[in-house]
């Protein structure tokens, strides 16, 4: 396999990560001002509450005005409307899903759905009711705090963790290295948020902590080696050949473990249901920014310390560096 | 060498009863496959009632699946989910809006007695004689004039009653009301001793929905506290089945591409594994079948994830293994230092995913719940699958002499040579006395 040198392009590393980064904070700081309820991301119903209708058609749909129209001459209080398009070799003959979000309908509105509904197969006869999805606003806000929880909870359970299996600078790298790919992962969705319309869910979190608990396994396995190596080749390496031959050892195997996790993701997201896509989707980016944390962005803030902390020592000591 | 052989047999033994559940037991699978509705209902605090205590929720729970189980659907769920909530599951439902109002409608009957002014009626007051005291309710028809009617049976305190009030109020109305609407006021003519009294729907009378509606819900029972819906997800069939077809597909193509990428990147090791991990999903899936694990998209998304991941364990030993027979060791040793040193590893990057996965369990709704638990499975069954199934594989091929060369672990002919350099320069190194 070819050889990395990183040592040599630590800063061209740093920068890289700074260039992935920099679009998706730019897009959250642009969300955070024009969207109405200021968050940096699209947020779906799961956080927001809300009643989302998905009907199915047999038809290719493109233009949502006419919908829009009709729905609002029916009284129906500013819907948010938009496509989906479904699989083209699907079961169901389905080719497009037109999907509507209305605030929450609780059981003593029920016929609004059937209003909505009736509306619809107006214009589309065959369209079919596929998914109802509704969630009252104290639970939305109620779901939120538990995300945020959770995410908090995690990231805790890891840097202790981390802190009990490794010593403070490269716990503190592979946390750095996580927040790293939050921050991307988040990025990426803000700005699909802004051009495509995606939202966040429940879903989406629980992508973002299974990503996270990869990206720490990867960079566990690479500072394992480091640590190993340095038991080793101390007297015969500096540190930062050490690092550089300890990355190049796992390339291999780092690399291939992100391939077959990619490739059922990538299965998953081409073939599986449009329910789960956007789901799969935060996984694919997030495993993606893991790998490549692991490998260029953890270890070069270790081997940048450690020189740091030698030259530190060194000055202590009255010795010249 | 022959405990590995009787480990073989083991393996192959699990594997044969693996497929016979998986055939045997069906599976279970979450509303979002199969079509139906799962509403969480929240009990609500009213006027009267100020705190919803653990016994007000077992008696809605109690009336909440009666309501349920009279709609006649098999393998509806209902239950607890924290202090005020419950949740409810119907698949396949064919009228979704009747049956929410009906699991929703707090069903109260009550009985008044008119309040007068002066002689002038001005409202209603409560007796006390409520839909608590009904032993039943019965649909029947007016003998006079053939309508629709509720007929009542209280029980025997209720029927005391009953005979106390009709006894008081003689000559005067008395009102049935059901959910606050008054239904009907008829006048007492004489005491009735043996609880039984009539509900007729007014001018027009009931029509048959509406009475037999009403039949059902008093026997229900009234709901003790009111109870709202505050999130709902309801599936149709077409959609449900479509996603298992779709997963059925993505999970294949995403299994066979896996498979076919080990085979070419670490031939003979790579065959090793793709079996091991054909023998690590029906393990799991037959798991998933003998727990009853309820099988939601998610959680399909979480098995074929872990089928990803379950190679990453392997790859972890294959890696190690490759990289001391560059060192120059023998199959078998190598092989031994491959499963050592890759152990740790394993082991420490699977805890990370097992304890995102227990966090997302408590913390998530009931589709995470899904994906978690389906995740942490699989990355317990894979981490067993690698170190027993994998490792006693490769004794066995390996360890019979058969299959030594190293070639047929993807090491190149520029590494083998490599190998048997390194081999040599120790070797001469120690002759000189310097041991490495």
């Amino acid at each position: 396999m070819f050889q990395l040198n990183l040592v040599k392009y630590r800063f061209v590393c740093l920068a890289m990560s700074a260039v992935l980064l920099l679009p998706g904070i730019v897009a959250m700081i642009y969300s955070s001002i024009t969207y109405p309820t200021h968050s940096p991301l699209k947020v779906g119903i799961d956080y927001t509450g809300g009643t989302v209708l998905q009907y199915g058609v047999n038809d290719e749909v493109s233009d949502l005005g006419v919908i829009r129209k009709d729905l609002a001459k029916a009284d129906v209080e500013n819907p948010y409307l938009q496509i989906i398009n479904a699989n083209s070799e699907s079961a169901m003959k389905i080719k497009s899903i037109i999907s509507i979000k209305t605030k929450f309908i609780d059981e003593k509105n029920n016929k609004e759905v059937d209003k909505i509904t009736g509306v619809i197969q107006k214009i589309y006869p065959e369209a079919q009711l596929l998914q109802v999805s509704s969630v009252g606003p104290t639970l939305g806000k109620e779901l939120f705090k538990n995300s945020l929880i959770a995410l908090g909870l995690a990231i805790l359970g890891i840097i202790a963790y981390l802190s009990i299996r490794f010593q403070f600078d490269y716990a503190l790298a592979a946390i750095l290295g996580l927040i790293h790919d939050v921050l991307f992962t988040l990025g990426v969705f803000s700005i699909l948020g802004l051009v495509n319309d995606v939202q966040i869910d429940g879903l989406f979190v629980t992508a973002l902590l299974t990503v996270i608990g990869f990206s720490v396994h990867d960079t566990i396995v690479i500072f394992d080696r480091i640590r190993e190596n340095i038991r080793y080749y101390s007297k015969k390496m500096s540190f930062s050949e050490i690092v550089n031959f300890s990355v190049n050892q796992t390339l291999t195997r780092s690399i291939n473990t992100s391939v077959t996790t990619l490739i059922t993701l990538l299965a998953l997201f081409f073939l599986g249901g449009t329910t789960t896509k956007d789901f799969v989707l935060a996984m694919i980016v997030g495993i993606m920014i893991g790998t490549y944390s692991s490998i260029f962005f953890c270890t070069v803030l270790v081997d940048i310390w450690q020189e740091k902390k030698i030259a530190q020592r060194g000055v202590k000591a009255g010795v010249k560096v | 060498m022959k405990n590995k052989i009787i480990l073989f047999w083991i393996i192959v033994a699990i594997a044969i009863t693996s497929v016979v559940v998986i055939m045997k037991k069906p599976t279970k699978l979450g509303l979002d496959l199969v079509g139906g509705s799962r509403l969480v209902l929240e009990a609500q605090t009213t006027d009267t009632i100020a705190k919803i205590t653990p016994d007000m929720m077992e008696s809605l729970l109690f009336a909440i699946e009666n309501r349920v189980n009279g709609l006649g659907i098999a393998e509806t769920v209902v239950q607890r989910s924290g202090e005020r909530r419950l949740v409810v599951e119907i698949p396949d439902v064919s009228d979704l809006n009747k049956a929410k109002e009906f699991i929703g409608d707090t069903a109260e009957l009550e009985f008044k007695r008119e309040i007068t002014k002066n002689g002038v009626p001005t409202g209603w007051s409560t007796t006390g004689l409520t839909g608590k005291d009904l032993s039943k309710a019965n649909l029947s028809t007016n003998s006079q004039n053939g309508e629709w009617v509720v007929e009542l049976e209280f029980n025997n305190e209720g029927t005391r009653k009953f005979a106390n009030l009709t006894k008081e109020l003689v000559g005067q109305p008395m009102a049935i009301f059901f959910n606050g609407d008054l239904q009907s006021a008829p006048v007492i003519r004489e005491v009735i001793p043996n609880g039984r009294a009539q509900i007729s729907g007014g001018d027009n009378g009931f029509a048959y929905d509406e009475a037999k509606r009403m039949v059902d819900l008093l026997n229900a029972g009234a709901l003790p506290v009111p109870a709202e819906i505050i999130e709902e997800n309801t599936v149709g069939p077409t959609l449900g089945a479509d996603s298992i077809e779709k997963s059925k597909i993505a999970g294949m193509i995403g299994l066979g591409l896996v498979m076919l990428f080990m085979l070419v990147y670490y031939r003979a090791m790579g065959l090793i594994a793709d079996i091991a991990l054909c023998l690590y999903a029906i393990i799991l899936f037959a798991i998933f079948k003998l727990f009853g694990v309820t099988l939601t998209l998610a959680g399909i998304a979480g098995f074929i994830l872990s089928v990803g991941m379950a190679v990453d364990a392997n790859i972890l030993i294959f890696e190690r293994t490759k990289e001391e027979l560059r060192q120059g060791r023998t199959l078998f040793t190598a092989i031994n230092a491959g499963f050592d040193r890759a152990f740790t590893s394993i082991f420490d990057s699977n805890m990370t995913t097992i304890i995102t996965c227990v966090i997302l369990y408590v913390l998530g709704t009931s589709v995470v719940k899904g994906f978690a638990l389906t995740l942490a499975l699989g990355v317990i069954v894979s981490m067993f699958s690698a170190i027993t199934i994998t490792r006693n594989f490769m004794y066995l091929a390996f360890g019979t002499g058969e299959l030594k060369h190293p070639a047929m672990f993807g090491l190149s002919a520029k590494e083998i040579g490599k190998a048997h350099q390194v081999v040599e320069t120790k070797r001469e190194n120690a002759k000189f006395g310097i041991l490495d």
